[in-house]
């Protein structure tokens, strides 16, 4: 193995295979983004062609309209087992980004995340999130345990070394789980190159625009762009000068807005 | 780019590759807290151009808010308590690219309470960058740091002392924490001849030689980066093929060993072994997605296997080439840093886990310089015995699978990680007898003879009066084992007194030694994979204990033939107890001797009440049960006999 991304998906497919041999019952995360699409593209490697685990995609209502479109067609031609977790008591409360930023995805990403963990008892979940997306996940590790109340405990990390990820837990806790923590952002879309991955068209430059993170439209902004394809989004992020989530509002909100977040059990 | 004009075809098709698509070698960046090292990353990605503009602005405004100067380390250290106390929590991965090499940097905290942080991060690491702080010198922090990077392996190094600009670029005082930084490499046997000054906050000597250094003719930090860079980054292809087998999958009906190639290679109709089981197969398929059938798998690689014969084996397993086993421990000397808040507890039981295999194990000695250490402290770095509840596969040589390394666990946490030392001070138990003897290694292994001739090894050791039936039992035996195809050696007692212990009386001390001598003769048969059966008086307690323990608690099988006396003196094969009652021999067991029963033997034969036939009956019933014999082991390889009337005898048992 001499090429840089067959390393990255060799480790990833170690990992997922070591989660889903460790864990009672294991989950993933889908957002219909390039990451989690590539996650799950890992996972049916790793299952030679099937999809053992359910996938579960957090529905906040906001999100932009052709993501949910463009989801469900996507699981029904691969006959995923999609959970949709809605956390319908807030909606029905009014919970809108106008109530404050934080607030919105706390209620409508982590609590209805959590409530899908607790309703289907799941014990571990993989998340495709990177270490290179932002400063708090920068210091997360590939087996993240979370407390029942799902806080991160991330002064008490267990340790991890070599390829020994400790997935032992005790019974009111849950596992986060990130095979692609070591990637970037140009290692994703390289990689969606060579594989020939489908991903969602939001990507995809538009009227000189084109989204380089996806999330909830009001809080998630385009950039300016003319990359219509995955050869032209590469050659772009080899001489960007911004990060890949500038364009994230939730993110600005303080200075320590994503750790807060996070450190509460947002993914 | 199109290149719809055919001519350009091949320029256009060369596969250009870039820096963006190079593997990247992994450096971590350790030393004692405060000395730099966060910074000093946050320098090197600024210079770099690595970081967006986006990223340095919002720690412009940090820095503003808090009113002190630009800190690059802010870069690395995003949390709100790192950035409050200045000091690094976790470690931080992040990527940088000079002149056609990829670095993937980790930064590793310098506090002793991060100590399994920085383990962590250094267990990821092929090169290193030590940070002293020109002001402080070499702190314990510094000295611990080394040490775990001893242990882990990480052996090239770069020795970067920050800070020079606080020591106004005075070069004595450069130079000497130079040479006492060499002491303690030297001391560590680690090899490092690349000392450099740097300041990590001014950016000099990073990328650029700095004017205020001009006594130091040497290369900058970058240069001497791209110089230690090794020339493959991994997935090395030489070596012994070794798989840690994850998961056994059920698709459509059928069964897939799921695994890692760690190390080496495999083709499909390879026969392959799996460790610690001694299980044997065939490779049908290498499968992937979607690539479905493939001919090769080379280190690194995630596959499956598909096998030709179906066994039953569990994660755990390493998978490796019949005549390349890993080996199978039950006692190795290690190498280990503790890293738990909680001191380590001697004789406590931790969960030890090499390759996917998980075991439970004690930790039951300590040796520093040969010295017994009471207790293990967060930090310690220390040579320890560790004793596996059952065997365990490893490969003790440093190679390149891997499988030296391992960590310890108690239920939820990891307390430790250690390397298998290469050194093997103990063997089943025992001290070997002169220190500048070391058992040689690489003959063939048990295993794998096991595996060819389709049954175990195992030491039946009979024992009881004389005329208690020791030796009628011992032929028959081996008559019936060797018409089974199976291969056995008769010990008998007196035989040997009539050669290997022909100088051996019958004192207390000769009947030790006597069977100390039997017992390691049981031993190299038993390596040969032999069944060996020792008929044997063998009257004390202590010395049987003193076999078992040479042969190996599992190998050694007691068998007790119990008679009464008189019905042994009314035998009296050999005429031993008339020759005793007349007075020709003393010291006879039984008479004026003792002969201490063994209370929990393995098999108890009545040989006052049982055939001959029962009592051959009773020990091959002992032998199935212990899975010596009558396994699945070997179905599938027989051993080329030179007799075929004898494989066909072979289902007799």
């Amino acid at each position: 193995m001499t090429n840089y991304l067959d390393e990255l998906e060799s480790d990833s497919i170690f990992i997922i295979r070591e989660a889903y041999a460790k864990s009672k019952n294991l989950g993933m995360l889908w957002s219909m983004g390039k990451d989690s699409t590539v996650l799950l593209h890992l996972v049916r490697k790793a299952f030679l062609g099937n999809y053992p685990i359910v996938v579960i995609h957090i529905d906040t209502s906001y999100k932009i309209p052709e993501m949910i479109s463009w989801r469900d067609d996507f699981a029904r031609r691969n006959n995923l087992r999609l959970i949709v977790g809605v956390n319908k008591r807030a909606l029905a409360d009014g919970m809108a980004p106008e109530k404050g930023r934080l607030q919105c995805c706390g209620s409508l990403k982590t609590e209805a995340l959590l409530d899908i963990v607790h309703e289907h008892r799941i014990q571990a979940l993989l998340i495709g999130i990177r270490g290179d997306e932002e400063g708090s996940r920068g210091k997360e590790r590939i087996v993240s345990p979370r407390l029942h109340s799902s806080t991160w405990a991330y002064k008490q990390q267990p340790a991890e070394l070599w390829h020994y990820y400790n997935l032992h837990l005790p019974q009111d806790v849950h596992v986060r789980i990130h095979p692609l923590l070591r990637w970037t952002e140009l290692d994703i879309w390289n990689y969606i190159r060579r594989e020939k991955l489908e991903v969602i068209p939001l990507y995809y430059a538009k009227d000189g625009k084109r989204y380089r993170s996806l999330g909830c439209y009001p809080c998630t902004d385009s950039i300016e762009s003319g990359a219509r394809n995955v050869d032209e989004i590469i050659e772009e992020l080899k001489s960007t000068k911004l990060s890949e989530r500038a364009g994230r509002a939730q993110d600005k909100v303080d200075t320590y807005a994503m750790q807060k977040l996070r450190k509460s059990g947002y993914m | 780019m199109l290149c719809k004009n055919s001519a350009n075809q091949d320029i256009c098709d060369i596969p250009q590759q870039e820096v963006y698509d190079k593997p990247a070698f992994t450096v971590v960046v350790v030393g004692s807290v405060d000395h730099g090292k966060s910074t000093l990353l946050g320098r090197l990605l600024m210079e770099s151009g690595a970081v967006e503009v986006d990223r340095v602005r919002r720690v412009e405004t940090i820095c503003a808010a808090k009113g002190s100067n630009f800190e690059p380390a802010f870069l690395l250290d995003a949390l709100e308590e790192e950035q409050s106390q200045g000091v690094s929590i976790e470690s931080t991965h992040c990527q940088l690219r000079y002149e056609g090499q990829k670095f993937q940097f980790i930064d590793a905290p310098g506090h002793l309470e991060f100590i399994k942080n920085m383990t962590g991060a250094a267990s990821y690491a092929r090169i290193a960058i030590l940070v002293i702080d020109a002001v402080e010198g070499v702190r314990s922090q510094t000295i611990r740091h080394l040490e775990v990077l001893a242990m882990l392996g990480v052996t090239r190094l770069l020795v970067a002392v920050n800070k020079v600009d606080k020591i106004n670029y005075d070069s004595a005082a450069y130079h000497d924490i130079c040479a006492k930084t060499q002491e303690l490499l030297n001391t560590l046997k680690l090899d490092c001849d690349h000392f450099l000054p740097i300041s990590a906050l001014n950016g000099e000597n990073l990328f650029k030689a700095s004017e205020n250094l001009p006594w130091y003719s040497g290369k900058t930090l970058i240069q001497v980066l791209s110089e230690l860079a090794p020339p493959a980054a991994r997935g090395c292809n030489s070596g012994y093929f070794r798989m840690m087998l994850q998961d056994v999958y059920r698709f459509g009906g059928e069964r897939f060993f799921a695994g890692r190639v760690v190390s080496g290679s495999i083709t499909p109709g390879q026969l392959i072994l799996f460790s610690p089981s001694g299980k044997v197969s065939i490779v049908e398929a290498i499968i992937s997605y979607p690539d479905e059938k493939r001919e090769l798998a080379v280190a690194g690689e995630c596959v499956a296997l598909k096998l030709s014969e179906q066994i039953f084996v569990e994660r755990g397993e390493i998978v490796s080439r019949p005549d390349q086993a890993p080996e199978v421990l039950d006692e190795f000397i290690a190498t280990i840093v503790w890293l738990a808040e909680e001191e380590l507890e001697l004789g406590a039981q931790y969960i030890l886990k090499i390759g996917t295999a998980e075991v439970g194990c004690s930790v039951y000695a300590f040796t520093s310089n040969n010295e017994s250490v009471d207790l293990l402290n967060r930090g310690d770095v220390r040579d320890v015995i560790i004793k596996p509840s059952s065997p365990i596969a490893l490969d003790r040589i440093e190679g390149t699978s891997g499988l030296n390394r391992f960590v310890l666990c108690t239920k939820y946490d990891t307390v430790a990680a250690g390397s298998v030392m290469e050194e093997k001070r103990i063997f089943r138990g025992m001290p070997v007898a002169s220190p500048f003897v070391q058992r040689e290694n690489g003959y063939l292994e048990r295993m794998v003879i096991e595996a060819a001739q389709g049954h175990k090894a195992a030491v039946l050791w009979l024992t009881g009066l004389s005329g208690s039936g020791k030796s009628a039992l011992a032929k028959a035996l081996e008559a019936r084992l060797f018409a089974a195809g199976r291969t056995v050696m008769v010990l008998d007692g007196d035989n040997l007194r009539k050669g290997l212990c022909a100088d051996l009386g019958f004192s207390r001390e000769d009947r030790a030694e006597n069977i100390r001598r039997i017992a390691e003769v049981a031993r190299l048969l038993l390596d040969a994979g032999t069944l060996v059966i020792v008929a044997c008086l063998s009257p004390y307690a202590e010395d049987r204990d003193r076999a078992r323990s040479i042969i190996g608690e599992d190998d050694y099988l007691e068998i007790f033939l119990s008679c009464p006396l008189e019905v042994c003196q009314g035998r009296d094969p050999k005429g031993l107890y008339k020759k005793a009652a007349s007075g020709e021999i003393t010291s006879f067991s039984g008479l004026d001797s003792p002969y201490q029963p063994p209370v929990h033997p393995n098999l108890l034969i009545d040989s006052n009440q049982m055939s001959l036939d029962q009592e051959v009956e009773a020990v091959i019933a002992l032998l199935r049960s212990k899975q010596v014999i009558g396994t699945a082991i070997g179905r599938i390889w027989p051993a080329k006999r030179p007799n075929t009337s004898q494989s066909m005898a072979r289902e007799v048992i």
